[in-house]
């Protein structure tokens, strides 16, 4: 059987680039051939401007210098998310990237707090979670080899400009041979037998052959849908938004090392901190608002002047039904869609792009392998979905139509399981397989106001005294750790990831 | 906000003092100290199918009977517990034998997984790695933490004889809080909401809010509530032990034969044995018994728990039991109920048993699926199990490229699939693509690498019995200091 020796990848956003970048680095030296179709007069959605702990391990497997990919993409570094207004108005709690505290005898620490918190204990968990303590501050620091010390206890990922990390990621992956066409898809050419797309016809009158073709077309999925007809699972009924509208503002005050999500009485809205400026969004629901309102109460509040017009967004929240289908593996917005509100768009372009390399065909495309490929990407993407949802349904909000509407919805099994577990004892209902792992569960549920009832008995064993002195030593040291740490703009410039460009600046009437 | 927090004690009762009585006591008076009151009910020596506890733990064992009292130097000074490798089968039906060794994940070669390079050159797994080697040489010495050194990837667990391990704990339990009582129970008096009490044979009556079945394949709680029983299919066993001049290698020994397999175990001054094939085997011979393999349907009904041989029976050919009664109790630790509605409680420990059995059998069944009759009744039973669709895709992957398919939280980690399916003659059909970065020199030049390390290092460790004998000398001298 001959090896598969040529690849397209259609679209040039940031997952065509990832995938291109991600697969010339791992089948580099091998008889495979990667084409990347992309139009400039297509424009990219640009949104997943913020990244999840993960995007580290894929920039390093490529062998990327951080601080070089940070002053490139005018990144900064990210702790964690905080969520405002999202259980009561008024209220905010940031979801950090780390556990709360230290684990005592291998029970949860937030156990222990909970036992405290009765007797009388008055400090906010929060306040023994450095990433929390650090990001509140504005500081930042790289964690330490002991990732079990105080101060070290903590992942970190990134926020930065998706279209400079395409165009990053671009000049990589054509060091690494791959070739750029530009162009627009005006046909599909397939196999009369099986089915098989064998080439892409372009306007230019260009013709693209390959044995696999990677559709990072949008959400247009102008291969994985438009040509295969491949389905779509619409999760409308759980995640009802289906609009956006994005703006860049001018930076103003202190770099947040965290993203920003506001309820809205519609939906919310994002702050991405960068460097040269800020992202900003309203992912909203247009059955309680119109496109003008949401637009207007973005304009309203951001920190500073706009950038550039609003840019409007149509989406509708759910999953491709094949993934990979035939010959064409969909990975991006034409896999699906799920709103960034945990900043997973990327994060579900890299589980994409890592489970087609762990399954890459060596020759012909095996319907083994697709099935497998089907399989776990429909698992990510419905724990997602679970986590996301989460955070509608946790909440005591009931100003608007939205909010009501979540309040008297029936929640999937699992995840009202999750729920009752929580807020009946404190336990967090565990799997293994998922980008959620139980210390973000605590975060958004006592984040949003679901206390438990109870707290673990084994608790118990442990003397009230005792409990006190070791609560606070871990509060001190996270407090002592957090003021030894630089501001976030200190420690760019110390770690040589500081932009280079003047900070961007609206055009002055 | 301003929900009232409740945590309000309970009262236990253990039924059963076989190890897995005593384990879960040891465990429930540890983990909760004085904050509830601990009953623990015995009538009699321990239950005679505590056999099929099978005498070999995991490497995670080690930090859970830490934990209950039971310390390294414990084990080694106060029983006749030996160290494991793995499990040697040596031979097994369509197989040319292998070593299923306890190890660390696998190197990486190049940043590609080791099982895709020995797929693509055809290298043979078993000299790669220093646990199997060790095991076959019949040494040991203890895995240091210098990742240098090829023996940090190695992990251990025991050999062990389940009476020694009952009477240890035992000894525990009678040091503690929990309150043992000898009595047979006469009846139990249920309601409702579970078991009210359990009227015992010298007229005390005992109330408790939660019960933990423990009485092995009696399940004395959890009849009395209706809990179902599903047989998988019946086997006959006969333990027998054997004396031996010195302790045998790290590791237990499979042997197949046309009447079913035998297990034996290499404890500090004799060999355990157990024969397991058909029921009719076990007939006519003194302390041979049948055993019927399978589990409950829900391990918890109403207030009551059932854990160990209670909840399930499976063969001892890996060390699935001893995981599996880990895991029981530790999930009842995690679930200890807060109050006398135990709904929530009930529902997450039966959906992690279930799952935790299930996928504990699929291991167990990757052994025993797809092997010709190898003639005897036993193997013709095990020729006729179903092959339930998550293992078939497990086996369905991995013979294609060597995919490893995983699901939430198994017992059996990566290296333990890759292990089994490669000895039972799973080998990819196809290899991996990056595995073409590697010319055939280099591939064969990083196995050579690895393969004269490990065999380096083999030598250079002592004899098991050796090593067991200087082991308890310090242990002696250090305790006597």
């Amino acid at each position: 059987m001959g090896h598969l020796s040529k690849i397209c990848i259609l679209g040039g956003g940031t997952a065509g680039w990832m995938t291109a970048a991600a697969l010339s680095n791992k089948f580099k030296n091998l008889d495979l051939e990667i084409t990347l179709v992309e139009s400039d007069q297509i424009g990219t959605v640009g949104v997943g401007e913020a990244t999840l702990p993960h995007i580290r391990y894929f920039n390093q497997a490529l062998g990327i210098d951080e601080a070089d990919f940070m002053r490139s993409t005018e990144a900064t570094f990210k702790l964690g998310i905080e969520f405002c207004d999202w259980g009561q108005r008024g209220d905010r709690y940031i979801h950090p990237f780390g556990d709360y505290g230290q684990p005592i005898d291998d029970l949860d620490f937030h156990q222990f707090w909970l036992k405290q918190r009765q007797a009388g204990n008055p400090h906010r968990l929060s306040e023994y979670s450095y990433p929390i303590v650090a990001a509140e501050q504005g500081r930042f620091r790289i964690p330490g080899s002991d990732t079990t010390a105080i101060g070290s206890n903590f992942g970190y990922a990134y926020q930065f400009d998706s279209s400079l990390y395409a165009g990053y990621l671009r000049r990589y992956a054509e060091r690494l041979g791959v070739t750029r066409i530009e162009g627009r898809v005006v046909d599909v050419a397939r196999h009369t037998e099986t089915g098989d797309i064998t080439a892409i016809a372009l306007d230019n009158g260009q013709s693209v052959a390959a044995e696999l073709f990677v559709d990072c077309s949008g959400f247009r999925g102008v291969l994985i849908e438009q040509a295969l007809g491949s389905g779509y699972d619409d999760w409308s009924e759980w995640l009802p938004c289906n609009r956006a509208v994005a703006v860049p503002c001018e930076s103003r005050g202190t770099l947040l090392p965290y993203t920003r999500a506001t309820a809205r009485t519609a939906g919310w809205q994002w702050r991405i901190p960068l460097q040269h400026r800020t992202g900003n969004g309203h992912v909203y629901w247009d059955a309680f608002i119109s496109d003008d309102e949401a637009a207007d109460q973005l304009m309203s509040t951001l920190d500073g002047p706009a950038l550039a017009d609003p840019k409007q967004l149509f989406f509708k929240t759910g999953r491709r039904r094949k993934f990979w289908n035939r010959n064409v593996v969909s990975i991006g917005l034409s896999a699906g869609f799920l709103e960034p509100l945990e900043s997973t768009s990327i994060h579900l372009i890299q589980e994409g792009i890592t489970t087609l390399i762990e399954l890459f065909p060596t020759g012909r495309v095996d319907s083994r392998d697709v099935d497998e490929y089907n399989e776990r990407m429909g698992l990510n993407f419905e724990r997602v979905r679970d986590f996301l949802l989460l955070h509608y349904v946790a909440t005591q909000r009931d100003d608007s139509e939205m909010w009501r509407y979540f309040r008297n919805m029936t929640l999937p099994d699992s995840l009202q399981e999750k729920i009752t577990a929580w807020t009946s004892r404190g336990y967090v209902l565990r799997y293994e397989f998922g980008v959620f792992l139980p210390p973000s569960w605590v975060a958004v549920m006592l984040g949003q106001n679901l206390v438990p009832a109870a707290y673990d008995p084994r608790i118990d064993r442990f003397e009230t005294p005792d409990l006190d002195t070791r609560l606070e030593r871990i509060r001190q040291e996270t407090a002592s750790a957090v003021a030894e740490t630089p501001m976030q703009a200190d420690f760019l410039q110390r770690h040589g990831a500081a932009s280079q460009s003047d900070p961007l600046m609206a055009a002055r009437a | 906000m301003g929900q009232r927090m409740t945590s309000e004690p309970v009262g236990i009762v253990v039924l059963g003092g076989g190890l897995a009585g005593n384990m879960v006591t040891q465990a429930l008076a540890t983990h909760l100290g004085t904050s509830v009151r601990i009953t623990q009910l015995v009538d009699g020596p321990g239950p005679v199918g505590d056999v099929l506890y099978g005498s070999a733990t995991a490497p995670d064992a080690y930090n859970f009977l830490r934990h209950l009292g039971l310390d390294e130097p414990t084990l080694i000074l106060k029983s006749r517990t030996s160290f494991s490798f793995g499990t040697h089968f040596r031979t097994w039906p369509d197989t040319g034998g292998w070593l299923q060794a306890h190890h660390a994940p696998l190197a990486l070669i190049d940043g590609i997984p080791m099982r895709h390079v020995i797929a693509r050159t055809g290298t043979l797994l078993e000299p790669l790695l220093i646990s199997a080697q060790a095991a076959l040489a019949g040494r040991f010495a203890h895995p240091p933490a210098d990742p240098a050194s090829p023996l940090s990837h190695a992990e251990y667990g025991y050999q062990f004889a389940v009476d020694d391990w009952t009477r240890l704990l035992e000894a525990e339990v009678a040091t503690g809080t929990a309150r043992r009582l000898t009595a047979s129970v006469e009846a139990v008096e249920t309601g409702e909401d579970g078991i009210i009490a359990l009227r015992l044979e010298t007229g005390e009556r005992l109330a408790a809010d939660l019960i933990i079945d423990a009485s092995g394949v009696s399940r004395t709680g959890l009849s009395s509530l209706g809990g179902q029983f599903r047989t998988e299919r019946t086997v006959g066993i006969y333990p027998t032990e054997a004396t031996c001049d010195r302790t045998g290698p790290p590791c237990r020994v499979i042997e197949a034969s046309e009447r079913g397999w035998s297990v034996r175990a290499h404890l500090q001054d004799h060999d355990r044995i157990l024969s397991i094939g058909a029921p009719e085997t076990a007939t006519g011979t003194d302390s041979g018994f049948v055993a019927a393999l399978g589990r409950v349907e829900r391990a918890w009904v109403g207030n009551c728990v059932a854990i160990g041989h209670a909840a399930c029976v499976t063969e001892p050919l890996t060390p699935a039991p001893m995981m599996l009664l880990q895991r029981d109790i530790e999930r009842l630790l995690e679930l200890i109920p807060v109050g006398p509605d135990m709904s929530v409680e009930r529902r997450e420990f039966n959906r992690r048993f279930a799952a935790d059995a299930d996928h504990a059998a699929l291991f167990q069944r990757a052994l025993l699926v797809g092997r010709r009759d190898a003639g005897g009744a036993y193997w013709q039973a095990a020729a006729t199990l179903d092959r339930p669709e998550k293992l078939d895709r497990k086996i369905r992957q991995f013979c294609h490229r060597g995919t490893l398919v995983a699901y939430d939280l198994e017992p059996f980690n990566d290296e333990d699939w890759t292990i089994l399916h490669l000895g039972m003659g799973r080998w990819p059909k196809q290899h991996d693509r990056q595995v073409d970065r590697l010319t055939a020199a280099t591939a064969d030049r990083e196995l050579t690498v690895i393969r004269d390390s490990v065999a380096r290092m083999t030598q250079q460790m002592p004899p098991h019995d050796i090593y067991l004998t200087k082991l308890k000398q310090y242990l002696d001298r250090k305790r006597n200091a």
